[in-house]
């Protein structure tokens, strides 16, 4: 079938065959002319078969119509002259792709579903995708799979972007020539060839470490091609540290696998598990299983140990603030206090001792704790800490007898696991011995991203040939010879693990848009498989472990292949070697102190071109756009550094070693003090990502090879000139300007919660609600399905929605989904400066009490879908109406964009086309659009629809089978995305229904109930689980202390 | 100006000044009063015109700045959806009340000393409402539909309005308003009109005013009917005055933002409106009499009167703000409290103080007969008051919408060039309205001052105008 899409002005071909579905190739291609034309006599009487086999020259899935240079142009004449009239001038991949719950049959119009990988860290993180007419619209978890469990995080999701990027590398091209693969085939081949008479001693290859079965199969060929070749695996940020910590403990470099189901103490060494543990997903649901009162075996208490405030600090029970290089001081400590509470084994690594009396109640509290939780307990150390760190919590889980309970070991799923930066050190002196004539390149970006003392760059274009494949043109591209555009990994076949070592297929849903080259085709250059498609590759790699077609079919609809998952092993410990890594640890800094993290929105830099995540404001500073250098109030104030006004704040030098960048500064409550935080990857500039090179400062201009993470020394100097930062909230805690609390996100302690119930949320749900309000509740008529009862909606439903505070992490997925889904725009950093920020959902993040320790209480936002609705009654022509079914709706077409339905929302979370958003979207944007979402115009209001299409979708599907909606069917992009499961919707009406019960639970208040909004979203009241023993710092009520 | 102190000394000091100065007959108050449409403008006209033109210039180019970028073009953003648009609608369309307070409840008043001034503030009253007028169109995202999705006309979709909001309200009391001040203001234009029309030399201009002046030929029953017809339209648009202010306010009073959603806005607003309108009358008519030779016909007295208007107004919009602040503490609303604070110590509390200066402060000093009187002061406490009156409408919206329930969504408004532009822009149109005006229209109701002076000869009543009969003017009857 081949449909024509006269909104995107391409030609979509979904074809249909016995078992599968072709993959879907879009084109700009021009129908082919019903007579054939003809220039020449021999043109004319060519062999038809000639044709068929002059495509042939072209590997499917390998862009054949890219700019052909002479030389290729001369060697493909023979074969482009035959086809250069022939009827079709692209010839679909003879390749079957399989959907994830089988559809009828492709009609156009109704999405489809298939399940695939992406790669998150290298770890396969596996996803189900939609796909309208072929072309994929929304990445969500895929249940099926244990590294995602149906959920995802913002990087997941912003791969969808990144299918589309305008930006991204479109043409293979040699010495800045373009090429055609045949061209580059012949000449890697040659290449190849002569590095192979002395066995690749003058090869080398910088690879990302991969968790492919199938690239680590080809890389081994490639190994086995040339003896003598060296393979260096790098990553700016490498689980090294940790398999260092683990070979000192256990003497192997085993992973570490959490296993926060049964953990009801969790002590942290500056580790974001939420973040950045390679299962973080996996965490954040089991973590936020335990943070509801409810909980089996209790709520869990979190103890953070750590300088910036990450997104696991902000969900900490008890947060302490230290210096990163003091971590293995409080980790001492730590193991002295325990070893006061009984575990006499950890006595021998006890220290700790310059820390002060703060620090030492804290650790001993604890220890205390810990102690009475053996077995049930768990320390995890963070990945920029030094292996020390790590050797040490693995003798403090091992001593708790958490070993096996809470904490489990595994062989790593990647055979590169020497990813870090003694890696590529090793490379670059080789590098600078002259001795390589090769360099291959698959790991990201290594000119921007190596260390700084290493000038990678440099190095780079020293060698005489350099191979990059890179999804972009950047830094490393244009310092290498040859580029290899990347294929996206929805264009591509592959396969990945999982950090348990589940292995899926990565299954494409549309041939490449450019001309890219799937990561298993660049490594198939290498070997004499060249000649292969990427499909085949794969598809022969699992035939080779048994696979056969109907397996096969049933691992690409199901999105993983069972039974893979690395078996548990369960090393010994070893004391000794714990105790050397603690004597060769590098003692803690002094004076100001450089802290360097990566991003949460665009990780080490690789996302830095995804609109989304650079207008996705920071989930700790809020601030978009760039990266900031994070300080804590008491230091900017010895500095004298302090914010100048909303937005504005002091832009510094910051001075380490010989290198200086210049950043601007931000004031961040919780910060530790005399310590400078500074995130990776922004600060582009030699690349051809429009929007990673536009705003930022690059923090690797200050990583040094024996200092990757945190070194002291750091000079910061004033340059007195102010600087704007996009920020979209500041640093408001929930009073108004009188000092007066306000009931936003409501905070309590476990202990607290009786007391708390009886007052705060009893007075959010009802006393103060007025009698009277100037909109009038919709008096949903009566119908058949309810025997005529008045007060329940004709048709039986009313939509509502649960936002439960105790599990939201404030990790942002839910924003980035929403985007996705509802085509929400990207406006840019003066826009968001002017405050047009477009997103439906936004995670707000209320401070409490002190200025250097608050605590936080997140809240995600959105549109409350009121009974009452505020802003119904204000707009003059009825462009926001309520449905039979209490849905808040925003009729675009008749919205003329008086605003005045924003200025009565009191929750603030109707969102203005102020200017045309959309305008000058590239043809691959446009493909990006939901077609079930309008796209909206220039001067039209918008907001959350409690993602209507979704809710019409299903109850299309239901009407078919002739059924009423069950709960469950629906489900927002928000709550689908959520990792920790804070968000629940359904049908208020059914009892027994999730969303009926969040409403119903004791924790639920309404936002702002006294004005008699009578919102459908419901929050439930967070819990903290303080231990009463530091009852002080943290024994808040629900609202505290001053105006910042 | 002397003499009219040494003429306001020597008269019963309970009577003032007179309402007419000098010693005039029909015919002398037809070539003052007609003079400046006779006379060739000078230098001095051409050079107003000019700038005002100018002004106009920058009306056109930021409408079209706004209509091609979109409402981005200005400062607006989530939470401040209202800003200078709403602003300037407020303020244009409270400086019109002046006018309709005149004509219509003066007249009905028996105010003689109103007829001096009426066609000045009645012209006023229009020109100020068609740029209020401009702000609710071409401030919504698309205004193509607004032009007619806001009325009620019989759709096939059957879509009708949404009568609950208050904008919906507003399209209706601001065009009723601009179509009885219109209707008002040409009623009253007729007889001169064709006193024009008599007088006019050239062929054009016979024909122009011919056409306008609809046959009037100063008959009695001409006269009778337009007397009738007069007092119909003051007392239809008497409603006008209290109502298109109060329901202005409701736009706001009917939100439920705190500093908004406050019962004592109509009232407070409507005095608000005739504190302004009048300050607009004085600022544009100390001028224009003095160089349209109108002093004998608008006198001190009505400066006076005028400024003791301003005075009264101002005590009752300084009530208003007392009210406000008192009821947002004494309620214990911590929003609604909040608001007020912030107003008076945020980001903006120098506007707020300039508002509380302009327009609590000032008009206080108009309790002095001295400065009540004085020319020069009066002139620019007149124009103190409208930037008081302006900044009044920026506290009411800005501050209220920028910090709002959710301490999250608080945000910070700046206006961009284009807002400042498209504001400067109103007033450039505004002046070239007005300039036109005194060009080509007698700016004083001569046929009203006529009958006054006669009624004044008559009955000598000068001394107490207030007691002066209204009724079928006799005296015209007989001419």
């Amino acid at each position: 079938m081949s449909t024509r899409d006269l909104n995107l002005g391409v030609e979509v071909h979904t074809v249909k065959s016995d078992e599968g579905y072709k993959l879907p190739v879009i084109s700009n291609a021009e129908p082919a002319p019903a007579r054939r034309q003809w220039r020449s006599i021999q043109e004319r009487n060519a062999d038809p078969a000639l044709a068929d086999k002059a495509k042939d020259e072209f590997p499917p899935g390998a862009g054949v119509f890219s700019a052909i240079d002479r030389r290729g142009f001369l060697q493909l004449l023979g074969g482009t002259a035959a086809i250069a009239g022939a009827a079709a001038c692209w010839r679909p991949p003879e390749e079957n792709i399989y959907p994830y719950t089988r559809a009828p049959e492709n009609i156009p119009g109704v999405p489809q579903h298939y399940a695939s990988t992406v790669t998150f860290r290298g770890f396969g993180q596996g996803v189900v995708v939609e796909s309208y007419d072929g072309r994929p619209i929304k990445i969500e978890g895929n249940e099926l799979h244990p590294g995602t469990r149906g959920t995802t995080s913002v990087f997941e999701q912003a791969q969808l972007y990144k299918l589309y990027d305008p930006n991204r590398a479109r043409q293979l091209r040699h010495k800045n020539r373009p090429q055609a693969w045949r061209q580059f085939l012949a000449e890697v081949n040659a290449l190849m060839q002569r590095h192979a008479q002395d066995g690749g001693a003058k090869l080398r290859f910088l690879v990302q470490p991969t968790t492919s079965p199938t690239v680590a199969s080809l890389r081994a060929q490639v190994r086995a091609r040339f003896p003598n070749a060296k393979f260096y695996a790098w990553q700016p940020v490498s689980e090294e540290n940790a398999r260092l910590g683990a070979a000192a403990a256990f003497g192997q470099p085993v992973d570490t696998h959490y296993d926060l189901k049964n953990a009801t103490i969790i002590f942290s060494l500056d580790s974001d598990f939420l973040t950045w543990d390679p299962d973080r997903l996996k965490l954040t649901r089991q973590f936020a299983d335990r943070r509801v009162p409810e909980a089996e075996g209790g709520m869990n208490r979190l103890y953070v140990a750590e300088a910036n405030l990450t997104v696991t600090g902000m969900n900490a029970d008890h947060r302490l603030r230290v210096k990163p290089s003091q971590v293995q001081e409080v980790a001492r400590a730590l193991a002295a206090a325990l070893a006061g509470a009984g575990l006499t084994d950890l006595g021998q690594f006890g220290g700790g001792t310059s820390l002060d009396e703060k620090a030492k109640k804290f650790i001993q509290a604890a220890a205390q704790d810990l102690a009475a939780h053996r077995g049930r307990s768990l320390v995890l150390a963070g990945l920029r800490q030094p292996p020390a760190v790590h050797a040490l919590a693995h003798a403090i889980n091992a001593a708790l007898g958490n070993m096996g309970q809470t904490v489990s070991y595994a062989a790593a799923v990647t055979p590169e696991i020497d990813d870090g930066i003694a890696s590529i050190k090793r490379l670059a002196d080789e590098l600078k011995g002259g001795q390589i004539d090769t360099l291959v390149i698959d790991a990201w970006n290594p000119a921007f991203n190596a260390p700084a003392d290493l000038d990678f760059a440099a190095l780079l274009k020293s060698v005489p040939n350099t191979l990059y494949w890179h999804y972009y043109v950047d830094e490393t591209a244009n310092a290498c010879n040859w580029l290899a555009p990347a294929a996206h990994e929805l264009e591509s076949w592959g396969d990945a693990r999982s950090f348990d070592g589940t292995a899926s297929l990565v299954q494409p849903l549309i041939a490449p848009l450019f001309n890219g080259i799937p990561l298993v085709s660049f490594w198939a250059a290498f070997t004499p498989m060249a000649e292969k498609s990427a499909y085949e590759l794969v598809r022969e790699f699992w035939q080779g472990r048994g696979v056969d077609d109907a397996t096969w079919r049933k691992y690409l609809a199901e999105g993983i292949i069972p039974n893979t998952a690395e078996a548990p092993i369960t090393p010994t410990l070893d004391m000794a070697g714990v105790s050397r890594a603690l004597q060769a640890a590098t003692p803690a800094s002094e004076g100001l102190e450089l802290n360097i993290i990566p991003d949460y929105r665009i990780y080490d830099g690789s996302f830095g071109n995804i609109a989304w995540l650079q207008e996705l404001p920071d989930p700790v500073t809020k601030v978009t756009w760039e990266n900031v250098a994070q300080v804590s109030p008491a230091t900017a104030k010895k500095l004298g550094v302090e914010a100048v006004e909303h937005g504005t704040v002091s832009w510094v030098k910051l001075t380490v070693r010989d290198r200086t960048v210049e950043a601007p500064v931000y004031v961040a409550p919780g910060h530790a003090d005399d310590v400078i935080t500074v995130s990776l990857g922004h600060g582009r500039k030699d690349t051809e990502e429009a929007l990673a090179s536009r705003h930022g400062f690059d923090a690797y201009a200050l990583r040094f090879t024996d200092a990757p993470w945190f070194q002291g020394g750091l000079k910061l100097e004033d340059t007195g000139r102010p600087y704007e930062l996009a920020i979209t909230q500041d640093h408001w805690t929930m009073e108004g300007v009188t000092g007066e609390p306000r009931d936003m996100a409501l905070m309590t302690t476990l202990g607290g919660l009786e007391q708390f119930k009886e007052v705060e949320i009893r007075r959010n749900r009802s006393t103060l609600r007025p009698d009277e309000v100037m909109q009038e509740p919709y008096k949903y008529e009566a119908g058949a399905v309810n025997g005529g009862d008045a007060t329940l909606q004709p048709t039986g439903y009313k939509w509502g929605m649960g936002i439960d505070l105790s599990r939201c992490i404030a990790c942002n997925a839910c924003v980035i989904a929403c985007q996705a889904e509802n085509n929400i725009p990207i406006v840019g950093k003066d826009q968001v400066i002017r405050a047009r920020e477009m997103h439906w959902i936004m995670i707000d993040r209320y401070f409490i009490g002190e200025l250097d320790e608050p605590e936080v209480a997140p809240q995600p936002r959105t549109c409350q879908h009121c009974e009452t609705a505020p802003c119904e009654y204000v707009c003059p022509v009825n462009a926001t109406v309520h449905s039979d079914e209490g849905l808040n709706d925003m009729v675009y077409n008749r919205c003329v964009g008086t605003r005045y339905c924003s200025n009565n929302c009191p929750y603030k979370v109707r969102r203005f086309n102020y200017l045309h958003w959309n305008y000058g979207k590239t043809a691959t944007e446009k493909m990006m659009m939901n077609p079930e979402v309008t796209v909206r115009a220039r001067g039209v209001m918008e907001k959350c629809t409690y993602c209507v299409q979704r809710i019409e979708r299903v109850r299309i599907q239901t009407r078919i089978e002739g059924r009423p909606i069950k709960d469950g069917d629906i489900v927002t992009a928000c709550q689908q995305a959520c990792p920790a499961q804070a968000i629940t919707f359904g049908n208020l009406n059914d009892t027994n229904s999730k969303v009926a019960k969040a409403h119903a639970d004791e924790r639920r208040y309404d936002l702002l109930y006294d004005l008699g909004t009578r919102p459908r979203t419901g929050y439930l009241t967070r819990i903290k689980n303080p231990n009463p023993v530091l009852a002080s710092a943290t024994q808040t009520p629900a609202h505290g202390a001053e105006h910042h | 100006m002397a003499t009219e102190h040494a003429h306001a000394a020597a008269a019963d000091p309970l009577a003032g000044v007179p309402v007419l100065l000098g010693n005039h007959t029909d015919e002398t108050l037809t070539d003052t009063l007609f003079g400046h449409v006779w006379r060739k403008p000078g230098f001095g006209w051409y050079a107003l015109f000019g700038l005002a033109l100018a002004g106009f210039g920058l009306f056109v180019l930021a409408i079209a700045v706004t209509l091609y970028k979109g409402i981005g073009a200005w400062g607006n953003n989530i939470p401040v959806g209202w800003a200078f648009g709403i602003i300037n609608f407020v303020w244009w369309i409270g400086i019109g009340h002046a006018g309709t307070l005149i004509s219509a409840i003066l007249l009905l008043f028996q105010q003689k000393w109103r007829t001096s001034i009426n066609r000045f503030a009645e012209a006023m009253t229009i020109f100020a409402v068609i740029q209020a007028l401009v702000f609710p169109v071409i401030h919504t995202g698309r205004p193509w539909y607004a032009a007619y999705f806001l009325f009620p006309y019989p759709s096939t979709n059957s879509i009708w309005p949404q009568f609950k909001s208050p904008l919906m309200w507003d399209v209706f009391a601001v065009s009723t308003y601009f179509t009885i001040s219109l209707l008002f203001w040409f009623m009253g234009l007729i007889p001169d009109l064709a006193s024009l029309r008599d007088r006019s030399k050239g062929k054009l201009q016979k024909i122009v005013y011919g056409i306008l002046s609809l046959g009037w030929r100063g008959s009695g029953k001409h006269w009778h009917n337009w007397k009738v017809a007069y007092l119909i339209m003051a007392g239809i648009s008497t409603p006008l005055v209290l109502s298109v202010h109060s329901v202005v306010s409701f736009d706001f009073a009917v939100a439920l933002l705190p500093g908004w959603h406050a019962t004592i806005f109509p009232p407070y607003f409507v005095a608000g409106a005739v504190f302004s309108g009048f300050a607009m009358v004085v600022t544009w008519i100390v001028p224009a009499r003095r160089f349209l030779g109108l002093k004998d016909v608008i006198t001190m007295r009505h400066l006076e009167n005028m400024n003791k208007i301003i005075l009264v107004t101002g005590l009752i919009v300084s009530y208003g703000y007392l009210m406000e602040h008192f009821i947002a503490w004494y309620s214990g609303n911590e929003y609604e409290w909040s608001v007020f604070v912030n107003r008076a110590t945020g980001p903006y509390a120098g506007v707020y103080w300039l508002m509380i200066t302009c327009n609590v402060v000032t008009p206080n000093l108009f309790w002095f007969k001295k400065i009540r009187t004085s020319i020069p002061a009066m002139w620019i406490l007149s124009i103190l008051v409208n930037i008081g009156m302006w900044c009044e409408r920026f506290i009411i919206i800005v501050t209220s919408l920028h910090r709002g329930f959710v301490p999250s969504t608080w945000e910070m408004y700046y206006p961009t060039w284009v807002d400042f532009t498209l504001f400067a822009g109103t007033i450039g149109f505004f002046s070239t309205l007005f300039l036109l005006f005194m060009r080509f229209l007698p700016a004083v109701a001569t046929a009203e001052v006529k009958e006054a002076r006669h009624e004044m000869e008559i009955g000598h009543v000068h001394h107490h105008p207030g007691l002066m009969k209204a009724g079928l003017p006799e005296g015209h009857a007989a001419h």
